[in-house]
């Protein structure tokens, strides 16, 4: 028990404002997505308390406290969370280290961008690197000041719903998701046929799912399961002209410049969903 | 010991007799409930018996060892039958047995039963209904997923292969040409796991993949958590049809999905609840779904809109029912009822016609609690109003198993295993003219109880033991999860360790992962 309390307290030494180090959060990088874990997540999106993420964008008129009665009322306001001026639009998942988090924030000030890491270290990491940065920076030095980005722990692959209404994304990332080799472990990858209606149900038509990998076979999995749904389709040559956050995917995710140390190879996809078809 | 009848179902022809279909642990009786006669009878017979041997071990199966233990202890006994549904023609009976596996059932002019089909699916069915259409199953699973199959395959021999077997691992010797690991020295860095590639690359023989299965299916949508309930809706909009399946998990959710063609497309999600969701009742001629599981409340959602419209409280009554136990048995009452809140599981949703004061036809929704010897009778116009929590509470002695309404009588199968008697207890509704205004009240149905006595009487001694039978028949209660370790530990919250958090937020990459509940 000698090793990890104090790798704790040494997180805790930091003066305010002052970077984490990364040496104290790592935490091995495989967690079983099927298990309970000791998660906390809202019971609806109109539960979650955006607020304590994004305090510059939290709304100036006080929100509406909770009601005795325990019905949910038509507005879905009465959760007792602040309001918000502005809803998440982008969702890193599987964010490690947020690499790709704090690079996109300056590029997208005026959109929330938000983290999800299912290793609670990872997650702190991210979460005082937020702090740190928003102490650092000013909205004047940097755009958005680094207002704009934050991170939870979750389990997107069981609470997705939980914390985004529909079509409230523009952007997913799915960046060098764990590959599960094994084919009897399948069902735990990031992608598959019946968790791409989950990430269909949360962009908006129009909006986009990232994806980048350094495994060949992992890279052919996520095109072929993501081509296959009905809900999106593979966007490629110049229609991605122009889209500036694929860059900074392929270069910034600290998984991919690991990657790039390591001489490997990196495979992206763009898939873009399309409307959902008439009823029938 | 009397085993319980663990499903019953009605079946009723037009212009026929009315049946009564009971499953009583691998057997599947049909009653004739106008001549009060056992029409037949059916026994579901171990089939994995040949695979039991030890095949399992070597196709190294999806399961843990410890569960595989389990399969095959229940191989050498027949397969208990888990659910039991009637097609909306009334032609064919569905039942689900443990060992995964569905069967097809014709019923003919006489009230025999015809096995037409038996298909074994990948995981264990939780939840399984025929479409409006007759034609075409819907079965939810273990592992998330909702399968569709026809109610009658298209090609009878392929699924005389897919027998219980099929299912495990065939050992296949694959072209060493046509592997590769998917791992590369460019994406494994550590030592071990380079050694572990290595080795991999110099192995000649795979296990090789499962087999599909041998008979037409379709993977429709899939949670990744474990469902617990799968039901059909269908509306008018504009004059059109519209039909949805919606599906009920561990992990609180209540998801709605346009049928097939179109299952790829979530309509939405009815969130509300902050424990599991084991049963999900539609009531019929509204637009009211009811759901209820490991909440003391039953959420009554208008699911059209996704909207909870009140969560009607059951707490009060099931205290109550705690409350008169803990005196019969004379057990500490504060403690008993300090643990009510984590009592409370409903285990089951019906609804059943009434006549009301006005001999007008009424709905009235039938709630059964696990082990709890009562069942709960609540008018649906009461379901929707706002504050009014009064119910019937009718106190039947044994905890309720199923329900199922024939003719005008409702039918309750009871766990009266050491009372003996009375495992089939049918009553008759009616509006209560008392005190208590629009209250629903019950008497029995001696009639229908004379009927059932051909039932009941014949002996249908299951090799059951107690233990067997509370795993059988309570599952329930194990969907609860176990949050917040450091909370039964007097109410302080342990700070973690960081070693702890990892043992419980991450896992070994080569422990199995299953949507199994892990018992305390």
């Amino acid at each position: 028990m000698a090793g990890p309390p104090n790798k704790r307290q040494k997180r805790d030494d930091k003066q305010e404002g002052q970077m984490p180090q990364k040496k104290f959060y790592r935490q091995r990088a495989h967690a079983n997505p099927f298990s309970d874990h000791d998660l906390t997540y809202p019971e609806t999106p109109e539960a979650m308390n955006w607020g304590d993420h994004y305090p510059s964008y939290v709304a100036t008129v006080p929100a509406a406290v909770p009601k005795d009665d325990p019905v949910a009322t038509e507005d879905g306001n009465d959760y007792g969370v602040p309001r918000m001026t502005k809803q998440v639009e982008v969702a890193d998942i599987g964010c490690g280290f947020g690499g790709l988090l704090f690079a996109l924030a300056p590029k997208m000030p005026e959109t929330l961008i938000l983290g999800l890491e299912i290793r609670t270290s990872v997650t702190e990491f991210v979460q005082e690197k937020a702090k740190a940065l928003r102490v650092q920076h000013s909205p004047e030095s940097v755009p958005g000041g680094y207002q704009n980005v934050s991170c939870i722990r979750a389990n997107t692959m069981k609470f997705l719903p939980n914390f985004f209404a529909k079509a409230q994304l523009s952007k997913i990332f799915l960046c060098f998701p764990d590959p599960h080799f094994k084919a009897r472990k399948h069902k735990a990858r990031i992608v598959s046929t019946t968790l791409n209606s989950e990430y269909a149900f949360v962009v908006r038509p129009g909006g986009r799912v990232y994806t980048i990998t350094d495994v060949e076979d992992l890279h052919r999995w996520m095109v072929e399961h993501f081509e296959a749904h009905p809900s999106f389709e593979r966007v490629e040559g110049e229609e991605l002209e122009g889209d500036e956050v694929l860059k900074v995917m392929t270069t910034e995710t600290e998984e991919g410049k690991k990657v790039e140390r390591n001489g490997g190879t990196k495979y992206v996809a763009v898939f873009t969903r399309l409307e959902d078809p008439p009823w029938p | 010991m009397t085993h319980p009848f663990q499903c019953i179902a009605t079946v009723q022809l037009p212009g026929r007799d009315e049946y009564l279909a009971a499953a009583c642990g691998p057997k599947v009786f049909l009653v004739n409930a106008g001549k009060g006669e056992i029409a037949s009878e059916w026994s579901a017979s171990s089939l994995t018996t040949a695979t039991s041997n030890g095949n399992d071990d070597a196709a190294g199966t999806s399961e843990r060892p410890a569960k595989k233990q389990k399969t095959s202890n229940a191989a050498s006994h027949a397969p208990n039958i888990i659910k039991l549904t009637v097609s909306l023609s009334q032609q064919y009976i569905v039942a689900v047995t443990d060992d995964k596996v569905i069967h097809v059932f014709e019923i003919t002019g006489h009230g025999e039963l015809k096995a037409l089909s038996q298909r074994c699916m990948p995981k264990r069915p939780c939840a399984i209904q025929v479409l409006p259409d007759n034609a075409t199953i819907i079965c939810a699973d273990k592992f998330g997923d909702v399968y569709s199959l026809p109610l009658l395959p298209s090609d009878a021999a392929l699924t005389q292969n897919a027998s219980p077997g099929a299912e495990h691992v065939d050992v296949m010797k694959t072209d060493e040409a046509t592997f590769k690991p998917s791992a590369t020295n460019l994406t494994v860095h550590t030592e071990r796991n380079r050694k572990a590639l290595e080795a991999q690359m110099q192995q000649k023989n795979f296990s090789a993949k499962k087999e599909p299965l041998k008979f037409e299916h379709k993977l429709l949508l899939g949670h990744v958590s474990m469902l617990t309930d799968v039901v059909f809706a269908t509306r008018q909009v504009d004059g059109k049809q519209r039909s949805h399946i919606i599906t009920a998990d561990r992990d609180e959710h209540i998801r709605i999905s346009r049928a097939p063609p179109q299952s790829h497309v979530i309509e939405g999600y009815c969130l509300g609840h902050s424990e599991f969701v084991s049963k999900l009742c539609l009531i019929p001629g509204t637009d009211i779904l009811v759901s209820g599981g490991g909440d003391s409340w039953l959420g009554v959602w208008d699911w059209p809109s996704f909207k909870l419209r009140r969560k009607f409280d059951i707490r009060a009554a099931v205290l109550d029912t705690i409350r008169q136990d803990a005196e019969v048995s004379g057990a500490d009452k504060t403690d008993t009822i300090k643990k009510a809140d984590k009592d409370v599981v409903v285990s089951g949703l019906w609804t059943a016609p009434f006549a009301n004061a006005k001999g007008k036809q009424e709905t009235a929704l039938l709630v059964a609690c696990e082990r709890r010897p009562s069942l709960l009778i609540i008018p649906i116009s009461r379901l929707m109003l706002k504050k009014d929590e009064s119910m019937t509470q009718t106190r039947v002695g044994h905890s309720v198993l199923d329900v199922t309404c024939i003719g005008d009588s409702v039918v309750l199968s009871l766990d009266t295993r050491s009372a003996g008697p009375g495992r089939l207890q049918p009553m008759k509704l009616f509006q209560s003219s008392g005190n208590d205004k629009g209250a629903v009240d019950y008497e029995r149905d001696e009639e229908m109880d004379a009927k059932l006595k051909c039932l009941t009487k014949s002996s249908t001694d299951a090799h059951a033991d107690d233990k067997a039978l509370d795993e059988l028949l309570y599952g329930v209660a194990n969907l609860r999860k176990r949050r917040g370790w450091g909370d039964d530990a007097g109410g302080t919250q342990v700070d973690p360790s960081d070693t702890k958090r990892d043992d419980n937020g991450t896992e070994a990459m080569d422990v199995e992962d299953d949507l199994t509940v892990h018992k305390p």
